[in-house]
Order: structure tokens, then sequence, then C-alpha cells
């Protein structure tokens, strides 16, 4: 068990250790590796050993799974979810198309790169990754949640204006509440 | 005034042991939820986990102070049931309040956390939430029907109200009531399925189609909060019904034993049924429940 | 001492100053109305101490008035719900037209509630039951052109009331040569069965009309949407009563004791439950705020009828506390209504929502009046219930008390309605500029919403005057203390151990969630909820409440199908159509009376033998 390394009272360890067995996961599911999340869950792999679990709204989420491409359309319903969870929140970009816009590298209305977009914590890589890497990734997000690393909610929060400048470059008729934590 | 030092004791770590064993019960029903689906299953613990996790978590959002009051409702609802039902017989320690109730006041505070937690839900504003309530209350109507049928049945037979009494009535293993009126206890297990609210009778929560319904605008300190709540309350639902049925329990083991044999009825239950929808589950328990309940005054009456 | 002709004459009064007063100095109007009023409290607060009736004659007829326990408990519950009454409705009826006959109608049907509980002989009594019909009447049609419909309705069944209690008043005079309460009580008895079985029917019909029983209620739900708010507290809270009032003498005073009075007893139990059970239905399924709580209104008198028929002294202790907790509750219910309508102009609960932020007060008394409806624990209410359930249970109505919780568990599907569909969900921009209701009718709501907790944890404070009420029914005992209740087998409940503990966990609990991440947490609009990622604009309409229980709806099929008011209205249209046909008969033509005069005269002749038994 690593401890988080900047703070070392009981509390906090308790509490990143509780953070990290207990991920509830939302899937945002537009995308083609939607399907590889039913197989990680179900009793083949079983994500459940490791603590995940489905949430049925963002406000009881912990992470958000961004499951392959993002058409600029979707992109602002994936905005709003992540700005409605409740920190300490983080985001997993699934598959290639999370990284570089994988085989929609040239397409005029998908986002290539999710980093521009949102804090993304762990990249899953493969198009599309198997339940195994599927379940690799989520071990990773643990890693640094205990490591006390996983603090995209934090950055999000700061680098606010520069995150906006990107989304609204890309999201033309912007109709959002604004972001007030 | 002088105090009962012995009452403190017991009202401060009832609810104690009620949240342990409650969110021990949890894990393990998710256990062997996954056993029955051909998986592993999360840890023991792991609703130890969440709870925690649902507590540290850094922000929270609140419609107003009516949301902000429902977890508050919930709470006090599962600890004032657990404080009017001897957990053990004839212990001093565990008997807590339980001599100012009685059964029907029981009947009565059993919903105040479900009316305190409607209302909160409410000021949401969430639509889902809404629709789950209304489907909540309406299955409450179903089966609040068979179980007061078999509180009824019991009373009369026992001509008593307290559950004190009811429990000096089970005095050896024969004299059950689940024994001595089986008739009522099965309309009352039935009607317990629904209490309990897993499948097929779980169309509140329905994550599928609404949402998880009610709790779907909690987050943070509100969720978990609520899931304290929900803990305690099934343990004191449990313990309800072993005092009522199987005699109460003398220590802690053979609670443990009873309740969760009586636990893994609607659990069992729920693993492999599909889901009713509201108006057949609210038919369900005003068919063949009512009619056992009804039965069971009526060899009531006639015996006596 | 100052006596109950003082008290009458002083609320006629006012009533007359007032409608003077509004037509020359209409800032006096209030004023009078509400000095009235507590005048008139003080003066039945102190009427325990007469020890005399007030005896005197008019023509033929002996008058007399007095004071018994059991109309003290009654006079009481109405000085003070008409005191909160009129002061709400002096910010409420303030800029509204014709308040001069507004004011006038309500001190009048305030006395006529006196006299009516002060009166010691029948025709008194009778006399006053006529003005409060009339002046509740008055004040049905008040409003607006369309009540006048529903005010014919009111007022024929009032009628048919009216003509019950006459009629056995004919009765009982020619029985006993006598009118005067004392007299008949003592003396019913002597009277042939038939006669009493009669008056007991006829004055139990009389009675049950104005207190709603199932089936002469279908005039209430629309006569309490069309009365004004104010007047409307008054109508369910205290006027309904004076029903529950006739009914409580009738049965202990004339009908205990007789031959048929376990038959009486059973039946009457049993439509109180129906009427419970029905109109928590009907009230589920109702789209306007006053008509829900007029149906429930009468499900509630339903179960006071209920605990009244059963007859032991817990369930008469039973009905009684819950007929001070209705009228007390169910004021709040309609005042707090009336601030929405005061506010919005609306009763439709389809229409208004999320008015909790806007209304704050006005949602605490709706809040503490579903409560108390539901008979959950801290508040009043649910001593009332308890000790329903119990007597209905020792005295072996193990069905009976199957019914009655049914209706009582359905309430709660309403009550949630309610409260739900006005105050809590979906903040709308129709009622962005809607304002917390003024002081003065705050203020009241507020003073009797505290007042529901108090009864809750103390019933012994209204036990105190049931008990002597009981005394004056027939030597009815049983125990209570100020916050313990016994039941028949030895248990008991502990009201204080029960609100402390509810309380405390309760403020414990709240302490800890606000406390923890204090900073953190932030207010965030009801439009800010999970919409799958969508932004919803502001017109967008998200409220969840028309059909807001189809499930349930779904689920009783075809049980609510067959209505009273529709046998009402089928017999009106085949009364309506027979009278058409006999139209015909009356040609307005000379020659064919003639003939219809010749052929009187021939059927005269012909069975003169048959009819007057000599041959013309």
């Amino acid at each position: 068990m690593t401890y988080d390394k900047n703070s070392k009272k009981i509390v906090d360890i308790i509490q990143n250790f509780a953070r990290k067995h207990s991920l509830w996961i939302l899937a945002y599911g537009t995308g083609c590796g939607a399907i590889e999340v039913p197989p990680t869950m179900t009793s083949r792999y079983d994500g459940e050993r490791f603590g995940l679990r489905g949430a049925a709204t963002p406000r009881q989420a912990d992470v958000l799974l961004i499951t392959g491409y993002l058409a600029t359309k979707t992109l602002k319903r994936v905005i709003r979810t992540y700005e409605q969870m409740q920190s300490p929140k983080y985001v997993i970009g699934f598959g290639s198309c999370t990284i570089n816009g994988g085989m929609y590298w040239d397409s005029y209305n998908t986002i290539k790169a999710l980093d521009r977009y949102l804090p993304v914590d762990v990249y899953i890589n493969g198009c599309m990754p198997r339940p195994e890497s599927v379940i690799s990734g989520f071990i990773k997000l643990q890693q640094l949640i205990s490591e006390g690393k996983a603090n995209g909610a934090e950055k999000y929060q700061k680098n606010l204006e520069w995150y906006r400048e990107n989304q609204k470059k890309v999201i033309h008729n912007w109709k959002m509440p604004d972001y007030n934590w | 005034m002088d105090i009962n030092w012995l009452k403190v004791l017991g009202i401060i770590i009832t609810p104690i042991i009620a949240f342990i064993v409650g969110v021990a019960y949890g894990g393990i029903v998710r256990n062997i939820t996954a056993r029955v689906q051909n998986r592993f299953g999360p840890p023991v613990v792991q609703n130890f986990w969440d709870i925690i996790k649902l507590y540290s978590k850094k922000t929270t959002v609140s419609h107003g102070w009516m949301h902000h009051l429902a977890p508050v409702f919930a709470i006090t609802a599962s600890v004032t049931t657990l404080y009017f039902i001897p957990v053990l017989r004839d212990s001093k320690l565990f008997a807590n309040l339980s001599f100012s109730g009685d059964l029907i006041f029981l009947l009565y505070i059993m919903v105040f956390g479900s009316l305190g937690m409607a209302l909160g839900v409410g000021q949401s504003g969430n639509p889902n939430a809404a629709i789950g309530v209304s489907r909540g209350l309406s299955m409450m109507v179903g089966y609040e029907i068979p179980f007061v049928l078999a509180l009824v049945a019991i009373m009369i037979q026992f001509h008593t109200t307290s559950l004190n009494d009811l429990l000096a009535v089970q005095d050896k293993f024969t004299n059950w009531i689940i024994f001595q009126s089986p008739i009522a206890f099965i309309a009352a297990i039935l009607a317990f399925l629904g209490m309990m609210g897993y499948a097929p009778f779980d169309v509140v929560i329905a994550p599928a189609e609404i949402a998880s319904g009610p709790p779907s605008e909690f987050g943070g300190k509100y969720l978990g909060l609520m899931q304290t709540s929900r803990s305690i309350f099934t343990f004191a639902k449990l313990v309800l019904f072993t005092d009522i049925f199987l005699g109460g329990a003398g220590d802690f083991g053979t609670l443990i034993v009873k309740t969760f044999l009586l636990y893994m009825i609607p659990v069992l239950t729920g693993i492999v049924n599909p889901r009713f929808r509201t108006e057949q589950a609210i038919r369900f328990f005003w068919k063949w429940p009512t009619v056992f309940g009804v039965i069971a005054i009526l060899a009531v009456v006639m015996k006596g | 001492m100052i006596s109950i002709p003082v008290l009458l004459l002083l609320i006629f009064a006012a009533g007359l100053l007032a409608f003077i007063a509004h037509h020359t100095i209409p800032v006096l109007r209030d004023a009078i109305v509400i000095i009235a009023i507590t005048i008139a409290g003080y003066i039945v607060w102190q009427l325990p101490g007469q020890t005399s009736n007030v005896n005197f004659s008019i023509g033929m007829f002996a008058i007399n008035w007095g004071v018994t326990e059991y109309s003290q408990l009654f006079g009481l519950l109405i000085a003070v719900l008409s005191f909160f009454a009129l002061i709400y409705s002096s910010a409420f009826m303030a800029n509204k037209e014709r308040l001069g006959y507004f004011y006038m109608n309500f001190m009048f049907s305030i006395g006529a509630m006196f006299g009516i509980v002060y009166s010691q002989d029948l025709i008194s009594l009778f006399f006053f039951w006529e003005i409060m019909t009339w002046s509740s009447f008055m004040l049905t049609i008040y409003c607006c052109e369309e009540a006048q419909s529903v005010g014919l309705k009111y007022f024929i069944f009032s009628a048919i009331g009216a003509y019950s209690i006459l009629t056995a008043i004919v009765i009982i005079y020619s029985g006993l040569g006598s009118l005067q309460l004392a007299n008949i009580f003592a003396n019913f008895g002597t009277m042939s069965i038939a006669a009493k079985l009669a008056v007991v029917i006829l004055l139990i019909t009389g009675f049950g009309v104005k207190s709603a029983m199932m089936p002469l209620h279908v005039w209430a739900p629309d006569a309490y949407k069309m009365s004004p708010a104010p007047y409307t507290a008054i109508f369910s809270g205290a006027l309904s009563k004076m029903g529950i009032f006739g009914i409580g003498l009738v049965l202990f005073k004339l009908a205990a004791g007789q031959g048929f009075y376990p038959y009486v007893q059973e039946i009457l139990a049993w439509i109180g439950a129906l009427t419970a059970l029905f109109s928590t239905f009907y009230a589920i399924f109702q789209t306007d705020a006053k008509k829900l709580l007029a149906y429930s209104s009468i499900g509630q008198l339903g179960y006071i009828i209920t605990g009244l028929a059963i007859g032991t002294p817990l369930s008469i202790t039973a009905a009684l506390f819950l007929t001070i907790m209705h009228g007390i509750f169910k004021s709040m219910l309609f005042l707090s209504v009336g601030a929405v309508y005061y506010r919005t102009g609306t009763t439709n609960m389809n229409e208004v929502s999320g008015l909790i932020r806007k209304m704050p007060y006005t949602f605490f008394t709706a809040l503490f009046g579903i409560i108390t409806v539901a008979g959950i624990p801290p508040l009043g209410g649910f001593a009332g219930k308890w000790m329903l359930y119990e007597s209905l249970i020792q005295s072996n109505h193990y069905f009976l008390v199957i019914v009655i919780f049914f209706a009582s568990t359905a309430a709660f599907l309403y009550l949630y309605r309610f409260i739900f569909s006005m105050f809590l969900g979906q903040e709308e921009k129709e009622t962005e500029n809607v304002k917390e209701a003024p002081l003065r009718m705050i203020v009241p709501m507020l003073i009797l919403a505290v007042s529901t907790l108090v009864f809750g944890v103390f019933p012994g404070l209204l036990l105190k005057p049931i008990s002597g009420a009981m005394g004056y029914l027939g030597n009815f005992q049983h125990a209570w203390e100020t916050s313990v209740l016994f039941n028949n087998w030895g248990s008991e409940i502990d009201l204080n151990t029960i609100v402390t503990s509810i309380g405390g966990v309760f403020i414990i609990a709240w302490i800890l969630i606000t406390v923890k991440g204090y900073r953190k947490n932030r207010y965030v609009t009801t439009k800010d909820i999970h919409t799958s990622g969508e932004v919803p604009t502001g017109n967008e309409n998200l409220t969840y409440a028309i059909d807001f229980y189809k499930p349930f709806e779904r689920a009783l099929g075809s049980v609510l199908k067959p209505s009273v008011d529709k046998l009402y209205n089928y017999t009106g249209k085949l009364l309506e159509d027979s009278f058409e046909h006999l139209r015909y008969v009356y040609t307005g033509n000379g020659q064919t009376y003639a003939m219809y005069v010749m052929g009187f005269l021939l059927i005269l002749f012909l069975f003169s033998e048959l009819i007057f038994g000599v041959a013309l």
C-alpha cells in the first residue's frame, strides 16, 4: 500500500484508501468502446472485484469513462456531465480516439485529443482495448489515487480559462452554466 | 434527575452495532449476488469503503434546505425505529426505549423516513426522482396492507400490541409465532419482500429506467448518510421480524444467524427475478399476501 | 359573569355592524370583527363558570341555552379557529368586492355555530342550524358565477338534512311533548321502537350531511373549493364539526341503550370507514389543491365518525381528539393553500410548483399540516390515530381497522402530491416574482402549526377537556396522562420519550450533515439536475406533476368507476326527463283542464264506494 506523499495524516490515508477501492463509474457510452464495458463488469472479468461499480447519475459517480471518439456535439454533454460530478473526480480516456483521434484523426466533427478539453487522469490505449487492459487502466488509476497524483479536478479548476477557451473553439453555440466550484 | 447510564450506553452503541452489521450484510449480499452470477464479487468490507468514500467527497451540492434535510429525516426514522425495538431478549442494555412504544407506533415511525426522503427528493426538481417517489409511495400502499393484516392477526391472537409482550409469549422454540400462526408469517414475509426493495419489487430505484430514482440528485455526504441510514434500517427491520416471528434472540450469535437467514429470503428472491411494473407489484400484494392475511385473521377469530 | 345571550348578540351585531361599516367607514370593518371575535373568545373561555341556563320563551317555544362540557369543547374550537381565520382574512380579503356581505355572513355562521353548541332545546338548535346553512350557502356562492350551481347542490343537500332534522323534531315532539334536550335525553326510551329508530336515522342523516358522510358528501368538494380560503378553513375546520357534534349527541344520548344501538353502531362505523377509504381514493386523483383537501377532509371526518360509532371510551377519546386536531390541521392546510392562491392566483396543482424558496413559512405550515394528517409521530395527528387503531383492534373490529389503515396509508399519496406539486419540484419562470404572503396571513398559520407540535407532545392538554366532554356523553372514562397514552391491553406509549428520541437524533444528524464540508457545500438551482448532460433552457418544463399516480390508478382498475356523484346526476336527469313528460299535462288550454276536472269527478263517482265508503 502506497501512501499519500503530501500528507501523513491518518485520515487522509484512510480516505485515499477508500477512494481507491470504491470507484463508481459513469460510462459515457456513445463511442464504440462502450461495448467493452459490459464484459469488464460481468462474470468473465468481474470488475466488481476491484470495487468498480456503475453509477446512475453524475452526482453519485467518481470516474467518468469516455469510451471512444467524441463528436463536437457530444463533447458539450460530456463537459456538462463532468462539471456536475462531485470532487474528487477522475476521467479515463478509453481507446485511441481519445488520445489522438485514432481512426477519426482527420474527421471534421470529432475532437482529436480529449486532454485539451477535460483533465484526463488515465488513458487506456487500444482500438479497442480489451477488458484486461481496461482493468489495468483502473488499477493504474487506483495507484495514482493512493499516491495522491490523480488530481484532475484541481487541474481543471486551476486552468479553467484554458480549458474553456479550447472548449469554446469547437462548441459554437455555447450556452452553459458557469462552473462554480 | 438520575440518569440511567445503562440506557445511555445502549442508546449510543445500538446504532453503531446496527451500522456495522447492516453494512457488513450489504457486502455479503453483494458477494452472494456475485456468486449466483458466477463471479467472485467484491470483498465483504466493500460497502464500508463505499460509505467512507462518500463521506470523504470534497464537494456536495444541495437544492435547498429540504433537500439538505432529507437524509436527516431518513436516519432519524431508522435510528428511532431501532431504539423502539428490543434488539436482544431480556437484555437491559439493548432494550433501549422499547417499553415506551408499541407496534402501531413502529408502523408509523417507519414511514417517517420515507416521507422525509420524498420531500427532500421533491425539492431537487428531478423528474426521474419524482417518478421514483410516485412509484415508491404507490408500492407502499401495496405492501402495507398484508403487513398490517398479519400484525393485526398477531395482535388479536396474543392480546397485546407491545413487542416485549410478544417476546415474552415466545419463551421456547415451539412457541415461536412462526409456528403458532404460520399464515400470518407468510403474509408478513411476502410484504417484507416489498419492504426491502429487492427485485421483483425494485421499481422504485430501477437504475436503468429512471437513473436510480429518488437518490439521483444526492451525492457525497448526502448519499453517504442515506446509505448509512439504509443499512441501519435494514438491520432494524430484520430484528423487528425476528422479534415478532422467530422468538427474538438471546445473544448476538443467534441474532446474526436468524436475521441473516431472514435476510436471505428477499435477497435470493431478488437475484433470480426480473422487475415488476408498479401496478403489477401493487396487484401482487393485494392478491395472495392479502388473502393470506385475511385467512390469518379469520383463523384467529374462529379459534378464539 | 357574561353569558350566552351576550355572546350571540355580540357576534351577530358585529356581523351587521361590519356590513354597515363597509358601506360607510370601511376602515372599521376588519377592526369590528376581530375585536368582536376576541371578546367572544374571552366569553367562551369563562363560560364554564356559568351555572344556570338561560331560559325564556318565544311564543309557545321555551328556549333554553346552557353550557355543557361537551359543547364547551366545540365552542372553544370554533372561537380559536374563527379568531385566526378572521385575522387571516383581514389580509386575504383586502381589495375584494362585497366585503360587507362577506363579513356579515362570516360572523353569522360563527354566531350560528356558537348557538348550535350552546342550545339546550331543539327549536333553537334547528334555528341556528338553518342560519348556519344559509350563511355558509351565501359564502359558497360569493366568489363567482360558476359557484351558483355548486351552491345549488350544497343547498339541496342541506335542505335534505334540514328536513330530516325537522321531521325528527316533529316525531320527538309528538312522542314526548317536549323539546328540551334534557327531557328528551331522559325520556327517549319511552317512545315506540319505530319512532326511536326513525328519529335516530333521520338525525344522523341530517347531521351527516354537514359532516359530509358518504353518500351525502357530494356537495363538499365543490363547496369547499368555491368558498374563499379563510372561510374554507372554518367550513372544514369548524362547521363540519357541527355534524360530528350532533352525531355524538344522537349516538350517546339517544341511541345508546336502545335495542338497535349495536346495529346503528356497526353500520355507522362501516359508513365512516368506507367514507374514509373512497374519499382518499378520490383525493389521490384530484388536480385542484382545494378539492384534494376537501376529499381529505371528508376522509378524516370518516375516521371521526368511525371512532364515535365504535363507542368504547378509547375510541370516543380518539374521535374527539381527532375532531380538534382535524379542526386545527385542516384550517392550516386550507389557509396555506389560500396563501398560495393569494400570491399566484391559482389552486391548480399542475400550474404552480417550486414555491418552497419563495414562500418558506407557508411551506412550513403545509409541511406540519401534512405530517399531522398523516399521523406521523412527533405531531398531533399521531396520538389520535394511535388511539383510534388501538380502540378498533381491542373492540374486535379487525376488518374495520384494515380499511381504516388502508385509507390512512393511501393518504400519504395525496398528501405528498399536495405538497410536492405546489411547493417542491421545478421552480418555474411564471412564479419568479412570487413573494411570501403578508404577515397577517403567516402568523395565524404558524401559530396553528406550532400548536400541532404542542398537542403532539402533550396530548393531555386536549384530553382534559375531552374527558370532561365524555363524562357528559355518558360516563366514559379512559385513563391518560399529560404525555402518556394507554390502550386497553396495558400497553402505553410515552410521547415524551418518543419526541426526545426523534428530536435528538434529528438534531444530531442535522448538525453533523451541516458541519461536514460546510464550505464546500453549495446551492444549485432546480435546473441544475441530472438531465443526461443536456442543459435545460428556461422554459423547458421538467416538472412531473400531471397524472402523478398513474401506476396506482392502473392498479386500482375499475374500483373508482362507480361514483355517487354520477348516480345523483343520473337521478336528477331522470327526474328532469320525467317532469318534461309531465309538462305535457299542463297544456295551458282551458278545455283540457275542464276535461281533467270532468275526469276527476267521474273517477270520484265511479269509485266513491271504495274511497268514501258510501255511494254517491
